[in-house]
Parts: structure tokens; C-alpha cells; sequence
């Protein structure tokens, strides 16, 4: 006997009515999807991407006399590489704006406007904030945008950290700055938010290298930025600028920790961990040595009458060798004893 | 001022009947100035009120009457056919609503040969000829003056008829028959209500008051569905907790010599009203 029919909506039908369901419940009021009219939008001038071209560079073209010529013809010559792509197949994300006054400003798709305007466009499809995002907020999408970017400059990914950061302890408090609230804010990966933390206290020399553009790996920055000696640092910092790879700069780091131990800690003071309660004899590739030690102890008067237990030693033996040494070692605390 | 809208992009789950209920409760029972407005170039709703016509150079369907107000000795109607119906809205013309027998309802009936018109418009001129006229017409402050709740019958579409109403709206209410064909007209109309909701501006949001159940047949493919609905965390919470029973009376009432002419006239324990009253009074 078959069981008695149940009648229902079909799954494609069922899924589809509640995803769509989900979509309004999730995002309707947050922001509008909406065309804008380019002569309507205006940059953010605290973006931290630092654009060197404005608006008015591109509406009007570049002076020459501009003492940021040079820089600025070559964001322009990006800038029309990305135009071309507008010009075959349009702005293929729309850029985020809320609204300010009578403008739109960018929150995050500058390129996108300054590209779309050379590329002769009149609209920008843009999704507009209801509400001006709060700082933090703001700053975040902006991270978020510019994370996703590949031309972004050391320097610049730092600034957007640090304005993040700024913005985060605004709201927050004044928090301490540890890797993993770096993390919890940005996203990144701990071992990433762990180079960022370093980087944000790198000190001026290394800063210096950063802002000019002459240090562009993040991992390099907060290796060299981990040598305290100012000397080494340099060091480190001019083989860095030479091109070096991240494996010879770790050995420069690891010379600089030996040389702090020889030098820097003195003989007597006190050290980290366990107090010291034994000496440590170390060791010897070479049992030869042992004999040497053996022989000049049993030379002593008081010794001699040691010899006949070292009579039958391959001194050549390293087991052997280390054998003699302990026993030499119990007759001389022994002797000491009785000393 | 609420605009209360009918929708599903399948025909026949009951629409009308819907509109016809909610206008009638609205201005006869709770006395509010009401207007209906028929969106639908079938024109049913229209002919609930009106003795509409048959127009013999348009074959598309109905026309509204000679407006009773209209004089054609009146120097001010002489720009004026005596006719108006809410597609004048993309003619660049006013809309001059036609009393009802109820006293609170006034009706900007539907004209069969416009609407079309209006649906047909092509893809690149839509946003501006149709989309937002109802919008427009609507936020008119002789609109606002006159009336406490819009209600709008839609037609059976996707298309630019019905979107220009899900602008205008504040509420929407999706009736829809318990079969799978109707259900899927149902999506079609939260995908609208989905694009809208999107790119409105928080302080004026587009109410899903929900999906109702309607001409309901206790039979296991109507409950099986409604059940399945109702079981669904997304949907579930969005079935109105009332549903409208198949009733020969709500079809009864239609014609044009019925008496009672209204679902309110019936008595209070008429079963057929009590669960009108129950659906338009959440």
C-alpha cells in the first residue's frame, strides 16, 4: 500500500521565495543602487588612498607646470587603461557613495569615477549609503576596497591601518593595539596583523624608507622594523633598498641576536630563567682534548695514584673518551670532598 | 497616506475580489475617505462601480463612462471627452475620480485601450512615461487632501503597470491560490518587492504585509501547500494568519443586480463576512 500523497511547493520554488525574502530582510534601507550623474560626485579628501590627480586634472587635463606632473601623467596613463575597459564593458561594481549636501561623496571607487569621466561617461551606476557611513564604518569600507586592490603602496595600506585603528579607538575607547584586535577588525590573517602591529611602531629611519616607497613588502618592513641596534639596522635597511630576499634579511636579524648576547649581557648579571646551580662542561668534537685534561690532571702529585685507572683508554674513541672524562670528573669532586 | 496594493502576476487567484474587500471595509465600514484605483486594463475592478463601456473603435476592452460631473456645455470641459480614468496619468492629464454608490469611495476606474498602451511603452522610455507617473500622481497634493487610504487592483504582469504601482505603494498584499502555479506568481512578486525594497530610502520602506491565502479549498493539496508555506522559516512568517475560503458569494456579489451589493452588507454572522472582516481588519 503506497503512503497518501503530500502536497508542497516545489524545493527550487520554496528556495527561491525565502532567499528573496532574505535578501529585503537584510539589506533593504542600507543603501540605494541608483545611476548618478558624474558632475554629481566628489572625492573623499581623506581617503587614504593618496591619488596624487584630482577631479579637475581630469576634467581638464594636466598642466605641465604642476610640480606633481610626472606622478600625476602616470596615474592618468592607469587611469586610461582602466577607461578603455569602461569604454568596451562599463564599471562592472558599482562604486559606494553617501550623500553630502547637494554632492555624492566617494567612499570607495575613486579610479572608477576618474576613469569613467576620461572614458566620456555622463552617469556612474553608484550604491548610495541612506545615512553617511559613521567614521569607523567609513573607514572600514574603505579598507575593505582597498585590501582588494593590488597598486596599493605599503605606505598606503599602513595609513588606511592606522586610520582604521584611529577611528576604531574613537569609538571604543582607547584600546591596546594587539594583533589579535588588529585582526578581529581588519579581517587579516594573525601572522599578517601581527607584521601590521609591528610596522604601525616602526621606527623613523624605517618609516622614512617606507613613505618613499623603498620598502614595499609588509613581511620585510617587520622584520627590519624587529632590530633594535640602530647600526644593524641600517644595515638591514640598505640591503632591503639593494633587493635582497627575505632569507638574508632574517640572517642579518639572527647575526644581531648574537651579537646582543655577547655583548650586551654582562658576565654575573642576572639572567632569565632557572638560577644557574651547575656548571656546564660543554663538549668537544675532538677526544683528544679529553686526553690532554686527563694526563695534565694525573701529572699532579696528588693524582698519581689515579694512573693505572687510565692505563687501557683509546683516547681516539670519543665513547671511551667521554667515559674517562666523567671519572676523572667524580675523582676530582672526590678529592675536592676530601679537600 | 497609505497606498494599499493587490499583487500576483497570475491570474485569477483573486486580486479583485481583494481590493473590492479591502476598499469596501476601508470607506464603508471605517467611514475613510478611500479612493480605488484599477490598474488593470481587464477593468473588473472598475465595472464593480461603474457601468463601463464597450468602445467600438477600441476592440482592446472597457472605458469608463461619461463622468457625471461633465458638462459639454461647460467652457471649461472643452478640452475634456467627459471620460477619465487613471491612465491619464501618462497622458499628462488629470484624473477626475467617479463617486460610488459608497459614500467614502471614489474610483479612478481603469481604460482598456490606455493601459495597454502604457504596458507596451518601450524599454528605454519606461522609467520616465510610466514608472513613476503613479508615484507622481499620487504625492499631488489633491491626491493627499482628498484621500486617507489608496487601494489598487493590479493586472496580472510583471511589466511596467505593476512596477509603477510597487513605487507608488507603501503596502503590498500578494493573495495567491494554494497551487504551485499561483506560488510562483508569488516570487514574481517578492522579486519586485525585492528590486524596490532595495533602492528605497529608509524613511519610506515598502510594507510586505504578506501573502494570503485565498479561495481556499479544504482540500490536501491546498492545505498540503499552505502547510509547507507556513513550515518554511522565511516565508512562514510573511502567510497573513487568515485566508479567504472559495465562496460562491464573493462571485455573487459581483453581478451588477446583486443584493446585497457589498460583503458588509450581509449580517454580522454571515461566515463569508467574518472572515473579510478578519483579513482586512489585521
Amino acid at each position: 500500500m503506497s503512503k497518501k500523497k503530500r502536497f508542497g511547493v516545489s524545493q527550487a520554488l520554496s528556495r527561491g521565495l525565502s532567499e528573496t525574502i532574505n535578501v529585503v530582510e537584510n539589506n533593504a534601507g542600507i543603501y540605494r543602487n541608483v545611476v548618478l550623474p558624474l558632475s554629481r560626485i566628489e572625492l573623499d579628501p581623506d581617503n587614504p588612498r593618496k591619488l596624487a590627480i584630482t577631479l579637475t586634472d581630469v576634467q581638464q587635463g594636466l598642466d605641465k607646470i604642476d610640480p606633481l606632473y610626472t606622478r600625476k601623467s602616470e596615474e592618468h596613463e592607469r587611469l586610461t587603461e582602466l577607461a578603455m575597459t569602461i569604454k568596451s564593458s562599463g564599471v562592472i561594481n558599482p562604486i559606494v557613495v553617501y550623500k553630502l549636501g547637494e554632492a555624492y561623496r566617494v567612499v570607495a571607487g575613486e579610479r572608477r569615477c576618474l576613469a569613467s569621466i576620461i572614458a566620456g561617461k555622463q552617469e556612474i551606476e553608484a550604491r548610495v549609503f541612506n545615512e553617511k557611513p559613521q567614521g569607523f564604518a567609513l573607514k572600514l569600507v574603505q579598507w575593505i576596497e582597498n585590501t582588494a586592490r593590488e597598486d596599493l603602496t605599503l605606505d598606503e595600506r599602513i595609513n588606511n591601518i592606522r586610520d582604521l585603528l584611529r577611528e576604531y579607538q574613537h569609538q571604543h575607547g582607547e584600546v591596546a593595539v594587539t594583533p589579535t584586535l588588529l585582526k578581529n577588525v581588519t579581517g587579516l590573517s594573525l601572522p599578517q596583523a601581527t607584521y601590521y602591529g609591528a610596522v604601525l611602531n616602526a621606527q623613523p629611519d624605517v618609516r622614512q624608507m617606507i613613505e618613499s616607497g623603498k620598502i614595499r613588502s609588509l613581511d620585510k618592513a617587520a622584520i627590519i622594523t624587529g632590530i633594535d641596534l640602530p647600526e644593524l639596522r641600517y644595515e638591514a635597511l640598505s640591503a632591503c633598498v639593494n633587493g635582497c630576499s627575505l632569507k638574508e634579511l632574517r640572517k642579518i636579524v639572527a647575526r644581531g641576536k648574537q651579537n646582543i648576547r655577547k655583548h650586551i649581557i654582562p658576565n654575573g648579571t642576572a639572567k632569565r630563567g632557572r638560577a644557574v646551580s651547575r656548571v656546564n662542561m660543554g663538549f668537544t668534537l675532538h677526544p683528544g682534548v679529553i686526553q690532554v685534561i686527563v694526563e695534565s690532571v694525573l701529572s699532579r702529585a696528588e693524582y698519581k695514584k689515579y694512573a693505572d685507572k687510565f692505563l687501557k683508554v683509546d683516547w681516539a674513541h670519543i665513547g671511551q673518551a667521554t667515559q674517562m672524562f666523567k671519572k676523572l670528573i667524580e675523582i676530582l669532586e672526590h678529592e675536592g670532598e676530601i679537600a | 497616506m497609505r497606498v494599499i496594493a493587490f499583487l500576483n502576476n497570475k491570474g485569477g487567484v483573486g486580486k479583485t475580489t481583494c481590493s473590492r474587500t479591502m476598499a469596501e471595509y476601508l470607506s464603508k465600514v471605517k467611514k475613510r475617505p478611500t479612493l480605488a484605483i484599477d490598474f488593470d486594463p481587464q477593468c473588473n475592478f472598475s465595472h464593480q462601480y461603474l457601468k463601463m463601456e464597450i468602445d467600438p473603435a477600441a476592440p482592446e476592452g472597457l472605458m469608463p463612462p461619461i463622468h457625471p460631473d461633465y458638462d459639454p456645455h461647460d467652457p471649461d470641459h472643452s478640452d475634456w471627452d467627459g471620460r477619465s480614468s487613471i491612465s491619464e496619468i501618462f497622458y499628462g492629464q488629470g484624473v477626475v475620480p467617479y463617486p460610488t454608490y459608497i459614500e467614502k469611495l471614489d474610483l479612478a476606474p481603469g481604460h482598456a485601450e490606455k493601459l495597454l498602451a502604457a504596458e507596451a511603452v518601450r524599454k528605454n522610455d519606461v522609467v520616465e512615461k510610466v514608472h513613476k507617473q503613479l508615484t507622481n500622481f499620487l504625492n499631488s497634493a489633491d491626491v493627499k487632501a482628498a484621500y486617507d487610504t489608496i487601494v489598487i487592483d493590479t493586472a496580472p504582469s510583471k511589466g511596467p503597470l505593476t512596477v509603477s504601482v510597487i513605487k507608488a505603494a507603501t503596502h503590498i498584499i500578494i493573495p495567491s491560490v494554494m497551487e504551485e502555479q499561483p506560488v510562483q506568481g508569488i516570487y514574481g512578486m517578492l522579486q519586485l518587492w525585492m528590486q524596490e525594497s532595495l533602492i528605497r530610502e529608509k524613511n519610506r520602506p515598502l510594507t510586505l504585509v504578506g501573502i494570503l491565502p485565498n479561495m481556499f479549498k479544504q482540500t490536501r493539496l491546498h492545505k498540503d501547500i499552505l502547510t509547507s508555506l507556513q513550515e518554511n522559516t522565511a516565508i512562514g512568517k510573511y502567510i497573513m494568519p487568515v485566508k479567504l475560503s472559495q465562496r460562491i458569494v464573493f462571485a455573487e456579489i459581483d453581478s451588477e443586480d446583486a443584493n446585497p451589493h457589498s460583503i458588509f452588507d450581509f449580517q454580522e454572522n454571515h461566515v463569508a463576512k467574518q472572515e473579510a472582516m478578519g483579513f482586512v481588519s489585521l
